[in-house]
């Protein structure tokens, strides 16, 4: 994966399918954890990793953020999604 | 040698047999046709551009000419051939040299990978390139043809053509497509304008090419870095405008709009991000084609 940044939106080259996608902010930095942990990630992990100073309900809401993005890397191939 | 200093019947001598060798920027096609409507246009439109010898390179074959059955005879029609063989369908015999030119434009978009190609117009000046991708209809090539009456050089209406080493923009100065209501519109706006008889009834509505100037064929050989990224698009009654396109998105219009980006895979994607970090990118409205140039003109001069 191979990514170029200009004011914080992110366009990212799937060198896998050749694909090129373009991230908002967010889902920026959702790939960006996901590329820095070593062996992939939890959506729980990543949601945990960005919520500093969240209270429970905003925790929530991270988490189903993380994890509708999540699920649109894993569709367009971007990310594998793991059952395991 | 330039196609000018071919006589007519030597140009036609030429198209009806051996071929004739003319180079568009880095492209040389050798083009055969009997058919008169070809011969008038590229007599117009390519009398600036240089003729190769018939021993040295082509990068294409062509040939437009009559279908070889009954339609030679009950509704004329033309056929476009590369290589021998006819990718596309005929079209009325009238629409005979706007096919040789979409033709050409084929050849280039699906064979010449040595580039980036990208659907869009661009003009130079001062070294500075101007890259205009719109989909059809946008006025592009409207505002391209404009601007080349208003001191910028034409390096294409249609493709614009990248060296993914350098970034460079190469110039590939052929006749500007103009549809429709754009014909009258720069007949007014340049007078000096050399334009075809307009055909009618083609897929595009009518069309007529515009000459391309003289400067811009002369200096085929300057490449231009890119400067600018601006998706224009005409409203009637607009004023002009230019509105700052996130670079993110402005890669992402260059891709939609890309002949073979796909091609160049990973190497594709880090030199159209080059490019993007070279310009500063806009879309850009307009409604009065005068107001447009100015506005392009200041563009130029303060930046």
């Amino acid at each position: 994966m191979i990514c170029r940044e200009w004011n914080g939106d992110i366009v990212v080259f799937n060198q896998e399918t050749g694909s090129t996608h373009l991230l908002d902010e967010f889902a920026g930095i959702v790939l960006r954890r996901l590329m820095a942990s070593e062996c992939g990630a939890t959506v729980g992990e990543l949601a945990t990793a960005l919520a500093h100073g969240q209270d429970a309900r905003e925790q929530q809401e991270s988490k189903q953020a993380v994890s509708a993005v999540v699920a649109e890397f894993a569709r367009v191939g971007v990310a594998h999604a793991d059952a395991s | 040698m330039i196609l000018a200093d071919l006589s007519r019947s030597e140009l036609e001598r030429r198209l009806a047999g051996p071929g004739l060798r003319l180079r568009a920027g880095p492209v040389v096609t050798q083009i055969q046709s009997p058919l008169g409507a070809v011969a008038d246009g590229v007599a117009l439109h390519y009398a600036a551009h240089p003729i190769e010898g018939s021993d040295g390179f082509a990068d294409f074959f062509v040939r437009v000419d009559r279908p070889r059955n009954l339609r030679r005879w009950l509704h004329p029609q033309a056929v476009f051939y590369i290589d021998g063989e006819a990718p596309f369908t005929p079209l009325p015999l009238d629409q005979a040299f706007p096919l040789l030119e979409w033709g050409l434009n084929w050849c280039i978009s699906a064979h010449c990978h040595q580039y980036l190609i990208f659907h869009a117009a661009v003009v130079e000046r001062s070294g500075r390139a101007l890259i205009l991708p719109a989909p059809p209809g946008s006025g592009k090539s409207t505002l391209c043809a404009g601007l080349i009456h208003r001191g910028w050089r034409l390096l294409s209406d249609e493709l614009a053509l990248i060296d993914p080493a350098t970034s460079h923009v190469i110039p590939l100065a052929r006749p500007v497509s103009l549809k429709n209501r754009s014909i009258d519109v720069i007949r007014a706006f340049a007078p000096a304008a050399v334009l075809s008889r307009p055909v009618h009834d083609t897929t595009k509505g009518t069309v007529a090419h515009m000459q391309a100037t003289p400067d811009s064929v002369r200096r085929a050989a300057e490449f231009a870095r890119p400067a600018w990224i601006v998706m224009p698009r005409y409203e009637a009654g607009a004023t002009a405008a230019l509105t700052t396109l996130p670079k993110a998105r402005a890669f992402m219009e260059m891709v939609n709009g890309g002949f073979n980006y796909s091609v160049h895979g990973r190497k594709g994607f880090e030199a159209l991000a080059r490019v993007i970090d070279l310009c500063a990118c806009h879309t850009f409205v307009y409604g009065d084609l005068e107001e447009a140039a100015k506005l392009f003109d200041a563009l130029a001069t303060k930046s």
